[in-house]
């Protein structure tokens, strides 16, 4: 472990005597007990000084920070919105308020299974947390924490630290923790089929394919559209993907077993289907069995990719600060779009959530994806997408409530043509809760029995 | 108090089918189509929990022995919009879970249909509900 002065203010952490020695202990199994050390979320205050960067996305009611750090997001409400009560969340609940200058938050709902550092420090559920945030200049923010649990400490006790703007840094990247470590121990297994690089490196999109104009038609707005300073539609808000079954199938499709049905949501080929290349068609029907539901990334609790993320049964939160849109899932992922005109990321960097940048046509928002790396699967049943992927998804608001979302596929490395699905997002009034997916993901081992079973049984007919 | 806010709830929740599930991972790969299950017995625990809730009963066996099954449900995100709260569902409660095992053989299932004795229903989570006609 490094060393380091501390940012503990004055004195030693006052430990009840209990959990002083607990927190011996922890310090002693620190490899295998840290939370981190099984890539579980990291927990407020903890989170804000990894060594991991994050940004800050600021709008009158709410400051959203995404982290790179396995694609965690928090988000602090300013508008006066109360605390849910009754739940908690790995990354707790933050209220803030501004005092002059400075952004005080309230951080509550924890649970006890977060550490404040590798040393083992630690706290129960009762953890209140008042975070300060002063901007000392333009480029550092001094931090402080009061730190208040009366099960853990005989007082309240505080640490204090300066952020530092990564001045030369024009967007943050990825680190996914438990996918990275699953890569490494060989649980999560390389698809040469649809991983960059793969095999033909150099995929040719045929010039057709570009800027296609699908037959299909977009419905248009109804009356007055809420509006930015700015004039843009105004997109915030709680929304649920109206997905019809689309994280199942995405051609219309029956209940099979407990596979639930569909109702389609391909709008162009016209036929409703999927204009698989031959191979793909029987990739697809291979892991429709059981034995290769263990290698659909999300059983494993990794992000779904795009367009995935925004049809999987789950709700999502749009934020529109000034030069971006910013979509937070609350299964623990989120795309920061940024809406300044930037080039795509070189070829060779690759990310689950690719390389997302916006425009507007008209009211429309436009977002080009490249740049992703072909891990994820299109749903459950295992439809296809490869490294070649490129998503244009059109967000057109049609109502107070209502944003049409479409989005043209075009990966010639599976399909014959581009593709293209669409579905309404309908606003909702909750708040996003906490999906933490890896940490009490119970499922996966009885999966990979299935596999391992399955390839035991190859083997010994071999 | 709690047992009031269960009744509560439980009025409230007639009318439902079942609960919209989200799903992170295919129940049809991991659970048995030919393995349907019917079990009566006691709850020792409900798991809150995300991608998916668990709830632990205790059944008398062929035998006479009690064995301990494990049931999955929706997440807990969704049974919290639906007004649940953890505390919610209290040890020693007596459910009639229907369902699938795993594939696996162990003793663990998908649940489908979750009744008290008298019928009523608790809530499921089953998968197999289309949520293209919700």
């Amino acid at each position: 472990m490094p060393a380091g002065k501390g940012v503990v203010q004055g004195g030693p952490i006052p430990y009840q005597p209990w959990a002083a020695a607990k927190k011996i202990e922890n310090a002693k199994n620190r490899l295998t007990t840290d939370p981190l050390a099984t890539c579980y979320m990291p927990g407020v205050p903890r989170i804000m000084y990894m060594e991991f960067p994050f940004q800050i996305f600021q709008t009158p009611d709410h400051i959203a920070m995404t982290f790179e750090w396995s694609q965690i997001h928090r988000t602090i409400y300013t508008n006066g919105a109360p605390a849910p009560e009754g739940i908690d969340f790995w990354m707790g609940d933050s209220r803030g308020r501004w005092e002059g200058d400075t952004l005080v938050v309230d951080v509550k709902n924890h649970n006890d299974r977060t550490w404040f550092d590798m040393a083992g420090n630690f706290h129960s559920e009762a953890l209140h947390l008042v975070e300060r945030y002063t901007m000392r200049d333009a480029n550092t923010i001094a931090y402080e924490v009061t730190i208040e649990d009366p099960k853990v400490f005989t007082k309240p006790w505080a640490i204090s630290m300066t952020l530092h703007r990564q001045v030369d840094a024009d967007r943050i990247f990825e680190y996914q923790c438990q996918a990275e470590a699953e890569e490494a121990s060989g649980a999560f297994e390389r698809d040469l089929k649809t991983w960059y690089p793969g095999p033909s490196v150099a995929v040719q999109t045929p010039a057709e394919w570009k800027d296609v104009q699908t037959a299909w038609k977009a419905p248009a707005p109804q009356g007055e559209l809420k509006r930015m300073a700015d004039g843009k539609p105004d997109l915030q808000g709680y929304f649920m993907p109206d997905g019809g079954g689309a994280n199942y199938g995405l051609g219309k499709h029956e209940v099979d077993f407990l596979t639930p049905g569909g109702r389609g949501v391909i709008v162009d080929p016209p036929d409703g289907t999927l204009p698989m290349q031959a191979w793909a068609k029987v990739e697809a029907e291979n892991r429709k069995t059981p034995e290769r539901g263990y290698d659909d990334p999300t059983a494993h609790c990794f992000v779904a990719g795009v367009p995935r993320s925004m049809y999987v049964p789950s709700p999502l939160q749009i934020v529109q600060p000034p030069g971006y849109v910013v979509v937070l899932h609350e299964r623990m992922s989120w795309r920061a779009i940024p809406l300044d005109g930037r080039p795509h990321l070189p070829d060779h960097l690759r990310l689950w959530q690719g390389d997302s940048i916006g425009r507007w046509e008209g009211d429309t928002l436009v977002v080009d994806t490249t740049n992703l790396n072909g891990k994820a699967w299109l749903n459950e049943v295992g439809e296809i997408v490869s490294h070649a992927e490129r998503v244009v998804e059109r967000f057109t608001p049609i109502d107070a409530d209502t944003i049409h979302y479409e989005a043209t596929v075009s990966d010639p490395l599976v399909y014959t043509r581009p593709w293209t699905i669409a579905f309404a997002l309908n606003r909702q009034k909750d708040e996003l809760l906490e999906v933490a997916c890896h940490e009490d993901n119970q499922d996966l081992q009885h999966l990979k029995e299935i596999r391992d079973e399955a390839r035991a049984k190859t083997r010994s007919q071999s | 108090m709690k047992s009031f806010r269960l009744v509560a709830i439980l009025v409230a929740m007639i009318g439902w089918a079942v609960l919209p599930v989200a799903a992170h991972h295919s129940f049809s790969a991991e659970y048995d189509s030919k393995k349907p299950l019917k079990l009566k017995g006691k709850v020792t625990e409900m798991k809150w929990a995300n991608p998916h809730a668990w709830i632990y009963i205790e059944v008398v066996g062929k035998s006479g022995k009690i064995e301990k099954w494990a049931w999955e449900t929706g997440g807990a995100n969704a049974l919290y919009r639906r007004g649940w709260r953890k505390e919610d569902l209290v040890a020693g409660t007596v459910l009639v879970i229907d369902g699938f095992q795993a594939r696996n053989g162990s003793n663990t299932a998908n649940a489908t249909s979750i009744t008290f004795e008298d019928g009523k229903r608790l809530f499921a989570g089953s998968s197999s509900q289309n949520p293209a006609t919700k």
